[in-house]
């Protein structure tokens, strides 16, 4: 049928077949070559240009037969007609012309593509185009009453409509836009992760889990910076550790070794200079001390210290994963980190994206990754909120504040605990004490036998679980969060509230 | 009016509660008072009869069970309108023993009626507002407030009804416009405002400029407003809105508000969205305060209110009291219908209701100093409204908007046109049929 030379509409059969925005270049006589497009609105520039009326345009009989002037919708309905004529042989090949592509403006005058250069190659792609936005909406979704010009549009979106769901960076699901967008504003996904003006909800990946109740507590308090910068950073940093706690990671096996192998290097490596990079006015005996646990834990021997460490051993783990974190700003664990935050970040910044799609955006990725991390979101919005807004967490070496949120990045409970420990650091700045760290270890020890204690950071404080033998990376066997926040909020309450005695007594 | 509970007319108290026999005047009225007072605290020493001992009242109270409290509770303001002492202690008491906040919609209503009406007789209504404030503000925090309020629209339409049909007036009103300006009096935290800014943000044309002048009453917490306008910013930043955003509160009275300070700019287009606003002004005052809104020249008004009539009748207790009992029926039966049995923000809600009735029932006008919260029925405030505006009916297209709004939620609500005059004065929320929330659009 189509031959391919003689053509009365020439680029309208390819147009049929084919999108309607895409210009279509003549379409071959060979079957097996691919087609040539050109981008949309960008049309051949030898190809003639037609220019329609409206009513023409949206005439649904355009192909009429010359013998009884009847009129159909498609050329191909047309030859099937021309041939119960029984036309001459000579009159029933099409006229040979040579086929020359023609391309469409769109009758509207202030329309961008009413231009030739911006003519669209396609007949049905200007009919819809011109429908759309310059015709009358009379298709309406009975779900969201929203309007359509184009019957196909319209029974498109009506399949979908209602089905769609929307997921919060919380993990909240709604199956109402309008309830979502209300949600979403007020929710404290938002509130962290606007300051940083990237969703990296890649990233989400398990925080959100047992941490429901985390950016609550941290959004709420706006004027706390460091908190915020801590679990920012530390949800940021999950990535690396968080696969390896938990099962269901969507982390690949490789991330997880690497980062874990590269970890425990770390803490057995890099044990010394450590007090350099962590906090300035730590006294130089302690953190070589707290390096000497960490590092014992890694290498799971265990000392005296050790045994109070297991169970109170994730604040010092977290100083040591801290510390040592501080190290793998200069590892390739940390450029892994970095890269992928990295990418993640260029991939999201890179296309400035409409509010429409960064709300499609955050939905599709909500409900594509079931086990996001809501609150990465949060970890980098409020370190931004706390340091300069950086969208790269590795670069650490400028800012002390950075430094601490690398503390931070250690996996959940160990974030967590880095949080108390990031308190405290922060709490140097705070209080001006030199031996934060050493109050805060010997403090947390005491702390993790149960004392009830004062939150300072105004978080609702529980007991510590304590029974939970909590190995290096705080995979126990139980699954999911080691810490809650209400730990770390003890946890930051204890640094707080230091008291030098007990340390001794802890050895 | 000193109270004395005289012993011979309870025929069921010795039955429930000896110790009412100590007929001590004080221990009955400190009994009653913190009845009151203690409706706020989860630990009420009396009341806690399930509905057995309900039906199991003397012939007295309505005999099949049900709607008992709105008859003793009619029967008790008509006493106390007509001063009848011994009948209003019986019946007083009587409700007391009856009454829970925390029982089915009867005994929720027989409560917290119960109070207004103990303030009515005792006077003290005023004291017990302002405890009553008082303690519901100490516990007021931006996560209680959002949660509470996100919850509520979540389950009903109440709110959003009148936030969608807004919305859709402001859009079409201000559609082209450069640089708006909504002036928003309401307590609703700005949650009507990020459906607007996303369809701000997602128009074909060039996304405006947003100015948001929130104001609130006195109730509301300043912490709590300054968290909703960091979110509020922090979400226009997402959606890619230019956006501002101010909080006057503070004020005793809206007519206290000025074009400059409010910040109206000459060439912004203003829009005012008052919900619930108009009824917290006091009666007398509301033509000038709607001249007032006519002076900042806005392009469109939007108003809400909920549909009751406490004012015509302000001056008539018993018939006040009726239309205020018929109202806030229907608002806990609504409520009860649409949260779960268990949910606290219900709770919430309903002691905030119970503020509002005894601010209605028993305190004067005079003693003001807030929010009155008398309100009046559509027709109503559409005959003020008309002295300085004229309507402006609901699009079709909003109209839709509101009808596809309702269908998300659970039966029972429906979408009403206003009757007459080309349905321009405004939509009715219907529950089972009776109309609950009134909305209309104003132009100057």
């Amino acid at each position: 049928m189509m031959s391919g030379d003689a053509f009365s509409l020439p680029s309208l059969i390819a147009g049929f077949a084919q999108d309607q925005n895409s210009a279509n270049p003549k379409p071959n006589t060979n079957p097996v070559a691919k087609k040539k497009r050109n981008l949309p609105g960008t049309p051949d520039p030898d190809a003639e240009v037609v220019a329609l009326s409206p009513k023409t345009l949206m005439a649904t009989n355009r192909f009429i037969c010359e013998i009884c002037n009847k009129g159909f919708q498609r050329d191909q309905n047309l030859q099937l007609h021309r041939r119960g004529h029984n036309l001459p042989w000579k009159l029933k090949q099409r006229t040979n012309k040579e086929v020359r592509k023609k391309v469409y403006i769109c009758p509207e005058n202030t329309c961008v593509h009413h231009d030739s250069s911006r003519a669209l190659g396609d007949l049905t792609g200007i009919k819809k185009h011109f429908s759309r936005k310059h015709g009358e909406k009379k298709w309406k979704c009975e779900k969201c009453s929203k309007k359509y010009a184009v019957q196909s549009d319209w029974k498109a979106h009506s399949k979908t409509c209602g089905t769609r769901e929307y997921k919060c960076d919380c993990g909240t699901l709604f199956s109402r836009k309008d309830s979502f967008i209300t949600h979403r504003a007020f929710c404290d996904a938002l509130a962290d992760e606007s300051a940083r003006n990237t969703s990296v909800p890649e990233t989400d990946l398990n925080f959100r889990n047992d941490t429901v109740n985390f950016p609550h507590g941290f959004s709420s308090r706006p004027g706390v910076p460091d908190i915020a910068g801590i679990s920012q950073f530390s949800a940021g940093y999950r990535p690396d550790f968080s696969g390896m706690r938990t099962p269901g990671n969507s982390l690949g096996a490789d991330q997880q070794n690497t980062g874990l192998s590269l970890w425990l290097n770390q803490a057995n490596s890099h044990i010394t200079p450590n007090s350099n990079l962590y906090v300035p006015p730590i006294s130089t005996g302690f953190p070589d001390q707290m390096v000497q646990m960490g590092a014992n834990l890694y290498s799971s021997s265990s000392s005296a210290n050790l045994g109070n460490i297991t169970l109170s051993g994730l604040p010092h783990e977290l100083k040591e994963e801290g510390i040592n974190k501080a190290n793998m700003v200069d590892t390739t664990s940390a450029s892994l980190y970095s890269d992928r935050i990295q990418n993640k970040q260029l991939k999201l910044a890179a296309v400035p994206m409409s509010a429409t799609a960064l709300l499609q955006k955050a939905a599709q990725m909500g409900s594509t990754r079931s086990n996001q991390l809501p609150f990465f979101g949060n970890s980098y919005g409020l370190m931004s909120s706390s340091s300069s807004p950086t969208t790269n967490p590795i670069s650490l070496n400028q800012n002390p504040n950075e430094l601490y949120h690398v503390f931070q990045d250690v996996k959940q409970p160990a974030t967590e605990n880095l949080k108390a420990t990031h308190s405290v650091a922060m709490g140097d700045a705070m209080m001006g004490t030199s031996s934060n760290l050493d109050q805060l270890v010997m403090r947390t020890n005491e702390n993790l036998q149960n004392e009830p204690t004062q939150l300072k950071l105004q978080r609702g404080s529980d007991s510590i679980e304590s029974g939970l033998t909590r190995d290096f990376l705080g995979m126990s066997s139980e699954s999911g969060f080691l810490f809650l926040p209400q730990d770390l909020a003890k946890f930051a309450s204890i640094s707080s509230a230091m008291r030098l005695n007990h340390f001794t007594a802890n050895h | 009016m000193r109270f004395e509970f005289s012993r011979g007319s309870s025929q069921r108290g010795d039955r429930f509660f000896p110790s009412h026999q100590q007929s001590n005047d004080q221990v009955a009225a400190i009994d009653m008072q913190s009845n009151s007072s203690a409706t706020t605290n989860k630990n009420q020493p009396q009341t806690s009869h399930t509905s057995t001992s309900r039906s199991s009242d003397s012939g007295e109270a309505c005999g099949g069970g049900n709607k008992w409290a709105s008859k003793l509770l009619s029967e008790c303001a008509r006493a106390i309108s007509e001063k009848d002492s011994s009948k209003i202690h019986h019946l007083l008491w009587m409700l007391n023993e009856l009454a829970s906040p925390y029982g089915d919609c009867d005994q929720k209503l027989a409560s917290y009626f119960l109070q207004a009406l103990f303030c009515k007789a005792t006077d003290s209504g005023q004291r017990c507002f302002k405890t009553l404030a008082t303690v519901a503000e100490k516990s007021h925090s931006f996560d209680s407030a959002r949660k509470l309020i996100l919850k509520f629209q979540e389950v009903s339409p109440w709110t959003t009804f009148g936030h969608v049909a807004s919305n859709g007036a402001i859009l079409e009103a201000l559609d082209g416009e450069s640089k708006l300006h909504i002036i928003d009096i309401s307590n609703t935290f700005c949650t009507q405002w990020p459906t607007l800014l996303e369809a701000l943000a997602t128009r074909n044309d060039e996304t405006p400029r947003l100015k948001l002048t929130v104001v609130v009453t006195a109730g509301i917490v300043k912490s709590v407003m300054k968290e909703v306008g960091q979110r509020m910013e922090k979400f226009a930043r997402l959606m890619g809105v230019p956006f501002e955003f101010n909080v006057i509160s503070g004020l005793n009275h809206i007519g206290e508000l000025t074009k400059e300070g409010l910040g109206v700019r000459e060439d912004e287009a203003v829009a005012i969205n008052c919900v619930g606003a108009l009824r917290r002004v006091e009666v007398d005052e509301r033509s000038s305060v709607i001249q007032l809104l006519r002076s900042l020249s806005p392009r469109v008004v939007t108003i809400v209110e909920e549909e009751a009539d406490f004012s015509s009748s302000r001056y008539d207790f018993v018939r006040c009291f009726e239309e205020c009992l018929r109202f806030y029926t229907l608002y806990f039966e609504m409520l009860e219908e649409s949260f779960v049995p268990t949910s606290n923000e219900r709770l919430m809600l309903e002691r905030e209701s119970s503020r509002n009735i005894v601010r209605v029932l028993a305190c004067d006008e005079e003693n003001g100093g807030g929010e009155c919260e008398r309100r009046e029925r559509g027709i109503h405030w559409s005959g003020r409204l008309r002295e300085a505006f004229s309507p402006v009916g609901f699009s079709d297209d909003v109209v839709d908007d509101v009808r596809a709004l309702l269908k998300r939620y659970k039966s029972g609500w429906a979408l009403v046109l206003a009757q007459g005059d080309n349905h321009e004065s405004g939509i009715y929320l219907t529950w089972k049929e009776e109309p609950v929330v009134w909305a209309s659009a104003w132009k100057p």
